[in-house]
């Protein structure tokens, strides 16, 4: 097949004679105030859809940051409770009544006594 | 063939168009009603649905600042007094409680006492909330949540708590239920312990947790109180309260204090009094007066403790010379009252400035004050002036010293000028009577002559450290200089020698050191007029040191049940034992020769 021919085969699909091509091939047809305002709602929703995809997302660190805020806390809260058995394990009261203090026994200072 | 018709449809074209006409109006309207309507609501309305909306779903939490810790210095390090730590409220809601019997005998197996108590508690009527056990702590408090008893709850609630118990309780304070500091440290440095608090204000969920996506949302973190580093030094005051209460016992004294102060800084190292208490369970002390840091919070007539004051005034305005020595009549009259002295002094005699100290002459001391106006016999105005002007300018009695420590006392000194019987209250002022001082305020003016003439105003403050770990060292504040020359200082360090040689105590000093001392026996004021006649107050006052002077110390013990002074008898002995403790254990820097 020629590339004329083609041509004509591909016009003879839809020519019709008396009809004026020109017009025939008008290029489209603007779309309808209701078709419109369907797209636009639709587009309207994908958009809200898209913010509450956001807000909802964002939401949900909400909760990780409370989960992890909670975590931190009870860290914090088992560093205190170690600070305080250590002092208390430390305090003077408990070592100078410790069976190690117990078994010690006292000395006179050296070299401050002049006899 | 007649014409086809047209389209038989073309007549309703124009009734169908009308109809969609109709359909299309009528949802328009209906849709500007639904638009005018939103815009009454989201838009006239705004600002009420917005404030209705938000009181349901925005909540505002108050974040507590974490309360500074207080530590005390041990050697180099720091050791903590004070600590914070989370204990909880066991409580019941009878309303919940299924069988009362069950759930309060497993609560007592975890708390280790009597189910009866729990029950009855768990049955009780007309409450919501009826508290089982305050300070839980977190293993009980664990050990109880995973019984799941239904109507049995925990509370988290910070307490402050003491690793070394009772230690220091008075020079500490405590914070009280309200959240308040009360007494000592905590009290008077209370701002600075409880730092700033932070606010949550957010959109939450129905379970309180905040939502990230709001604008409204505001966060302030708390800012957390300083830690604080006292001055204390765990070692001493651990052995200044043992010596202390061994001494009260001895003396059959009731109660007393003694504290340590740096002479040339003025830096508190040491500071007791008795009868003492557990910050911890501070509410279960009926007497509130158990509370006071007595040492500077209750001033009292200090007795002869002053003439360690009188003296060096004198001899600072050059009104008599440390080798000056005159005629002792053994008794004055002033506004129709004799003063005396007591037996021992034994007379009218020939006496010198040093004796006066030693022997602890009244007559000597009132002798010196007139000499400050020029007139022997007389306590003139002048000399009533020069020696309110040492009293209260140079050693600064009669008002706070500004130690960081609640209810700090004034004292008294009487108005030279206005004023009954004025002769005889100020010649009773030279001997410590008439006026009124805190054991701190005569170890702080003590300091400043011994120095060299240098007012460091007493603290119980090294350091303070913010959250971010920054250190502000607290420099020595020195309030005046100037306060006697130091020659006369030195005159004074070595009347005071004098007098610890040539009084007995348990052990000698060790001859490398310089310790020197003044006692002080005062008559104990009757609200009724006058005073006592058999009951006294013991005080002493000294310092440790080599060449330099480098440790004050203050004793006060009060209504000694002994039959000695009380100065000499009661107080004396726990100076002692307190002179030995620095020489042997915190390296007290010895004489160079």
């Amino acid at each position: 097949m020629t590339y004329s021919s083609s041509i004509a085969n591909r016009r003879s699909g839809y020519a019709r004679r008396g009809q004026n091509a020109v017009s025939f091939l008008e290029a489209s047809r603007p779309l309808g105030p209701v078709s419109n305002t369907i797209i636009l709602i639709v587009l309207a929703c994908l958009i809200g859809l898209l913010y509450l995809t956001q807000v909802t997302k964002t939401n949900s660190y909400g909760y990780t940051i409370n989960s992890l805020q909670q975590q931190q806390i009870e860290l914090k809260d088992q560093k205190a409770n170690l600070e305080v058995t250590s002092a208390r394990l430390q305090s003077l009261e408990r070592v100078s009544s410790s069976d190690v203090a117990k078994g010690m026994v006292s000395v006179a200072p050296a070299g401050s006594i002049s006899q | 063939m007649g014409p086809r018709p047209r389209a038989a449809t073309t007549p309703s074209q124009p009734k169908s168009n009308r109809r969609l006409t109709i359909w299309y109006g009528v949802l328009i309207i209906i849709l500007a009603i639904f638009i005018a309507r939103l815009f009454y609501l989201q838009v006239i309305r705004h600002d009420y649905y917005r404030a209705q909306a938000l009181a349901d779903q925005l909540k505002e939490y108050k974040i507590e600042a974490e309360r500074g810790v207080i530590k005390a210095k041990s050697g180099s390090g720091q050791v903590p007094l004070v600590l914070n730590e989370k204990l909880y409220t066991l409580y019941a809601d009878p309303v919940f409680i299924k069988n009362a019997h069950d759930s309060a005998d497993k609560v007592a197996t975890v708390m280790g006492a009597k189910t009866d108590d729990y029950e009855k508690l768990m049955k009780s009527r007309g409450t919501r909330y009826a508290v089982l056990a305050r300070r839980v702590s977190e293993d009980q408090k664990k050990r109880i949540t995973s019984l799941k008893l239904p109507g049995v709850g925990t509370q988290a609630q910070n307490y402050r708590t003491y690793p070394q118990g009772s230690l220091a309780a008075q020079v500490l304070g405590f914070v009280n239920d309200d959240g308040q500091g009360s007494y000592g440290v905590e009290q008077a440095l209370d701002e600075t312990l409880k730092g700033v608090p932070g606010k949550l204000k957010a959109i939450t969920d129905a379970e309180g947790v905040p939502l990230a996506a709001s604008r409204d949302n505001i966060q302030v973190d708390p800012r957390p109180g300083k830690d604080i580093v006292l001055t204390l030094d765990l070692g001493m005051q651990k052995q200044l309260e043992a010596i202390l209460k061994q001494g009260l016992d001895s003396s059959k004294s009731a109660s007393g204090g003694a504290l340590i102060m740096e002479a040339n800084t003025g830096a508190v190292r040491a500071m007791a009094n008795f009868p003492t208490y557990d910050p911890a369970s501070y509410f279960k002390n009926a007497d509130a007066q158990v509370f006071n840091n007595a040492l500077v919070s209750s001033p009292l007539e200090v007795g002869s403790i002053m003439k360690v004051l009188t003296i060096p005034a004198a001899l600072d305005q050059g009104v008599v010379k440390l080798d000056t020595t005159y005629s002792d009549p053994n008794h004055w009259n002033l506004d129709g009252h004799e003063i005396t002295n007591i037996e021992e002094i034994g007379g009218p005699g020939t006496h010198s400035v040093t004796d006066i100290l030693n022997r602890s002459i009244n007559t000597g001391a009132v002798w010196l004050l007139m000499q400050m106006g020029g007139k022997t016999g007389q306590v003139t105005d002048s000399a009533r002036e020069r020696w309110h002007d040492y009293m209260v300018n140079r050693y600064r009695l009669g008002q706070p010293t500004g130690i960081e420590q609640g209810y700090e006392a004034e004292g008294f000194i009487p108005d030279p000028k206005e004023g009954y019987a004025l002769q005889l209250t100020y010649a009773n002022t030279s001997f410590g009577q008439a006026m009124t001082a805190t054991p701190l305020q005569m170890a702080a003016a003590l300091a400043a002559i011994l120095n060299g003439g240098t007012y460091y105003r007493p603290t119980l403050v090294d350091n303070t450290i913010d959250a971010s770990g920054k250190v502000a060292a607290q420099k020595p504040e020195a309030l005046r200089s100037g306060v006697v020359s130091p020659q006369v200082g030195q005159e004074l360090k070595s009347m005071m020698e004098y007098a610890v040689a040539h009084h007995s105590f348990k052990k000698p000093f060790p001859a490398n050191f310089s310790v020197g001392g003044k006692t002080g026996t005062a008559q104990i004021a009757n609200p009724a007029g006058g005073y006592y006649e058999d009951r006294f107050n013991g005080t002493y006052v000294g310092f440790v040191g080599g060449d330099k002077v480098q440790y004050v110390i203050a004793v006060r013990v009060n209504e000694p049940k002994l039959g000695k002074y009380a100065g000499s008898g009661a107080a004396q002995p726990i100076f002692g034992d307190l002179a030995h403790m620095l020489t042997n254990d915190f390296n007290v820097i010895p004489k160079s020769q």
